[in-house]
Formats: C-alpha cells, sequence, structure tokens
C-alpha cells in the first residue's frame, strides 16, 4: 500500500537524486521515498517549482494544498494516466440520462443516510438516547423512493443530516464540543471546524481514488456538474463521511485526545491549530489503514481500499455490467 | 510487505547505492534501510541494485522480508537515526 505524506513544515520541496528532497526552513534534509508516495498533503508554506510537478506527474503522485486555516485549496491533479473515451462518454451519457442520474444520486444519498443510521444505532446500543431521531431518519428514507427530481432529494438529503447532526451533542456530551447548528465558511464552533476540517480531507482522499480509477472526477451526478470543481469526489465522500470521517471525530473527543486547547480563534471563526490538525490527520490515518471484513469480496479491506471499490462498483454500474449499490456498514 | 534492507559495497558505488535506495525506502543508519514495500516495487528496486552491484568487488546487499510489521519489534540503543516521514 503507497502511503500518503502530510507536509507541515515550511519549507522548500525538491527533486533530488530522482527522489523527493523536502528541506525545512531550518535546514533539515528530509528524503521522501519517491516510489512509495501516492499522495501529499501541505499544510506549511512550501516552495517548488516546475522540476518537482513535472517529476510528481510522472509519479502519478497528487499534491493537495491547504490554506494557512487548513482549508483545502486546490490539488494538483497530474494529467490522466488512465484515459479511456469509453468511460468518459459513458460516464457523461449517463449524467444525461435523467433516470439514470437520479438512480445514482439516490443511492448516493441512500448510502450516506443508511451508513449515518448505523453509527446512531450503534451509539443507541450504548446507552445514548437516539431512537426519537433514527426513526425519523428510517422514515425519511423511506419515503426518497417518491421522488422524482434532484433538488427534492436534495431536501430530503438536508432533513436526515440535519437530524443526524442534531445528534452530535448526544453523542458526545461534551460541553468544549457543542454542535449548535451547522456552520461553514468559517466554522463558528469547535466540532464545526473539526467537521469541516474532516470533510475537506474525505473529498481529497476520495479524489486521489478516483485519480487512480478511469473516472472523470469533473461528472458527479449528485452534485451538479458545473464549470468550476470537481464534483464525483464530492458524491462518494457522501457515503464515507459518516463512517471515516464522524467516528474518528467522535471517537477522538470521547476519548480527550482532542481537546480545546488545539483550536484557535481566527477572525470571525475557530479552526484547528497546527498541533490539532497533526492529531486529527494520525488519527485519520489510522482509521484509513484499519481493514474491515468486506462481506462480498470475503476478504480483510481497508477503509481506504473501500473507497476505491466503491469507484469500481461504478464503473461497472456505468459500462451497465451490474447495478450499483452503496457501501453500507454491516455491523 | 516490510523489509529491511542493508549493503556492502565498495566505497565508489556507495552513494549510487544510496541514492537508488532513497527512492524506495526510509534511511536508517549507513547502508542500512527499512520501510514498507510493495512485491512489485521491491522487484523494481532489486534489478536497480543489480545494475549497480559488482560481484567481483565482493559486492553484496541483504534484504530480510516480514509479511507485516506487527510481529516484529524494533529496539534502539543510543540514538535513532530514522525519522518519522509521514508527517513531516
Amino acid at each position: 500500500m503507497k502511503e500518503s505524506i502530510y507536509i507541515f513544515s515550511n519549507g522548500r520541496l525538491k527533486r533530488k537524486d530522482n527522489s523527493l528532497l523536502f528541506e525545512t526552513e531550518n535546514g533539515d534534509n528530509k528524503f521522501i521515498p519517491v516510489e512509495n508516495i501516492k499522495e501529499i498533503f501541505a499544510f506549511g508554506e512550501i516552495d517548488l517549482n516546475v522540476k518537482v510537478l513535472n517529476f510528481l506527474t510522472q509519479k502519478e503522485i497528487i499534491f493537495h494544498y491547504f490554506n494557512y486555516y487548513g482549508y483545502y485549496s486546490g490539488s494538483f491533479y497530474p494529467r490522466e494516466h488512465y484515459n479511456s473515451g469509453y468511460m468518459i462518454l459513458k460516464q457523461t451519457e449517463a449524467y444525461l440520462d435523467q433516470k439514470n442520474r437520479f438512480y445514482l444520486a439516490k443511492k448516493f444519498i441512500e448510502g450516506a443516510a443508511k451508513n449515518c443510521l448505523k453509527i446512531l444505532k450503534y451509539y443507541d446500543r450504548r446507552e445514548k438516547d437516539l431512537n426519537k431521531q433514527i426513526k425519523e431518519i428510517e422514515q425519511l428514507v423511506t419515503q426518497l423512493s417518491n421522488y422524482e427530481e434532484i433538488n427534492q432529494i436534495m431536501a430530503i438529503e438536508g432533513q436526515i443530516k440535519s437530524i443526524y447532526y442534531s445528534c452530535f451533542d448526544t453523542i458526545i456530551n461534551n460541553d468544549d464540543f457543542v454542535f449548535d447548528e451547522r456552520t461553514k465558511r468559517p466554522p463558528k464552533n469547535h466540532l464545526n471546524a473539526l467537521i469541516s476540517f474532516s470533510n475537506s480531507l474525505i473529498y481529497t482522499y476520495c479524489l486521489s481514488e478516483i485519480y487512480k480509477t478511469h473516472l472523470d472526477p469533473r461528472i458527479g451526478f449528485l452534485h451538479t456538474t458545473n464549470f468550476r470543481r470537481f464534483s464525483l469526489n464530492l458524491d462518494i465522500a457522501e457515503i464515507f463521511k459518516p463512517i471515516i470521517g464522524d467516528r474518528t471525530i467522535f471517537s477522538m473527543i470521547n476519548k480527550n485526545v482532542i481537546t480545546y486547547k488545539d483550536f484557535e480563534q481566527q477572525i470571525n471563526g475557530i479552526v484547528l491549530n497546527d498541533k490539532g490538525r497533526k492529531k486529527f490527520l494520525e488519527a485519520l490515518e489510522d482509521r484509513l489503514k484499519q481493514t474491515i471484513k468486506h462481506s462480498k469480496i470475503k476478504n480483510n479491506v481497508s477503509y481506504r481500499r473501500l473507497i476505491r471499490i466503491e469507484l469500481y462498483k461504478l464503473e461497472k454500474h456505468l459500462m451497465d455490467e451490474e447495478k450499483y449499490e452503496p457501501f453500507i456498514m454491516d455491523w | 510487505m516490510f523489509i529491511i534492507l542493508y549493503y556492502d559495497v565498495t566505497e565508489k558505488k556507495c552513494s549510487k547505492m544510496l541514492k537508488t535506495c532513497r527512492k524506495y525506502l526510509q534511511w536508517v543508519q549507513n547502508s542500512v534501510f527499512e520501510g514498507e514495500i510493495s512485491e512489485a516495487n521491491l522487484e523494481k528496486l532489486k534489478y536497480e541494485l543489480g545494475k549497480i552491484l559488482d560481484e567481483e568487488d565482493g559486492d553484496s546487499v541483504i534484504i530480510y522480508k516480514f509479511r507485516t510489521k506487527k510481529y516484529t519489534e524494533r529496539q534502539v540503543l543510543g540514538i535513532d537515526k530514522k525519522e518519522d516521514t509521514n508527517f513531516i
């Protein structure tokens, strides 16, 4: 399994001896084994030149960069190495075909909602009283099939999400981390800052995985394709946000690994500081490497791998081989 | 797969070996490397090292393979020069 590299220090990324070298501000040299990495996350202030970009393209490494506040600002997405006109055609065809696009969009929401439910049920078994909310979400999921338009199911999704988020206070039960309401850009409290950070990371992990398949990240199904940004990774991330991101958040807060000291107040919002980011990433990395028994493959697969499997399932659907069914945690 | 690799080559070839290994593995000590590697990359590495090696000079490379790092225990006396490269 190729690794991810996270750079927090400031410095310069260089190509040296056909490998990568990171020179930190204080003159430390750190070699990065280039053949063994698939993506770089840059949180620090980093200089690099075209020579490095060329090299990254050659080695098919994606470079995700984040701004000073830890918000995702963009990715260096190297030239497609799995070029497939056939797949792009199939993908566009599915997008343009109202029925097919709607089917996929609905499946993404269904997958996300069912995974949220799994988590709520898990905490319900641990004596957090969430019965009412579980019933409400289940009710909304069954309603999904009555609707015929993307906007309508997006509205249902919004309702499901707001019920789901309202459970956070019960699950966490920590005065430092009250949920209040979902606030973004910038998040207004500690918990929202964590959720935003975790979601933006899951988007990038999905993007990295899409790069390894024939799919085109620009054509999404639930999220409307537009002129600006990638959208397929947002679709896929819906399914994994609860099972990868939110679970990591809960366990970190409940075990007091992350505390209010790991945050800092910015002009009009709250963001994680360097130490907090590092802690969270380490936990997330552990989670992604953790393996579970996959009921269909009958083998142990890591959470990271699950994302890729999801994309292969989507490819199969687009090629009319097998109907897409979203991944749902089975415990 | 997790491997530990060390080499003993004539002085002139040392830097070549170092540079090649650095692409795939993490440096631990002079002429010692370790790290997670895929089956395919190990073959690539062995091929590249094979081109540098010269038996007539008495060069050798030794590789220890482990299926996972799980059943290994790493003990260090003195300074551990290996750094965590995942989080820089």
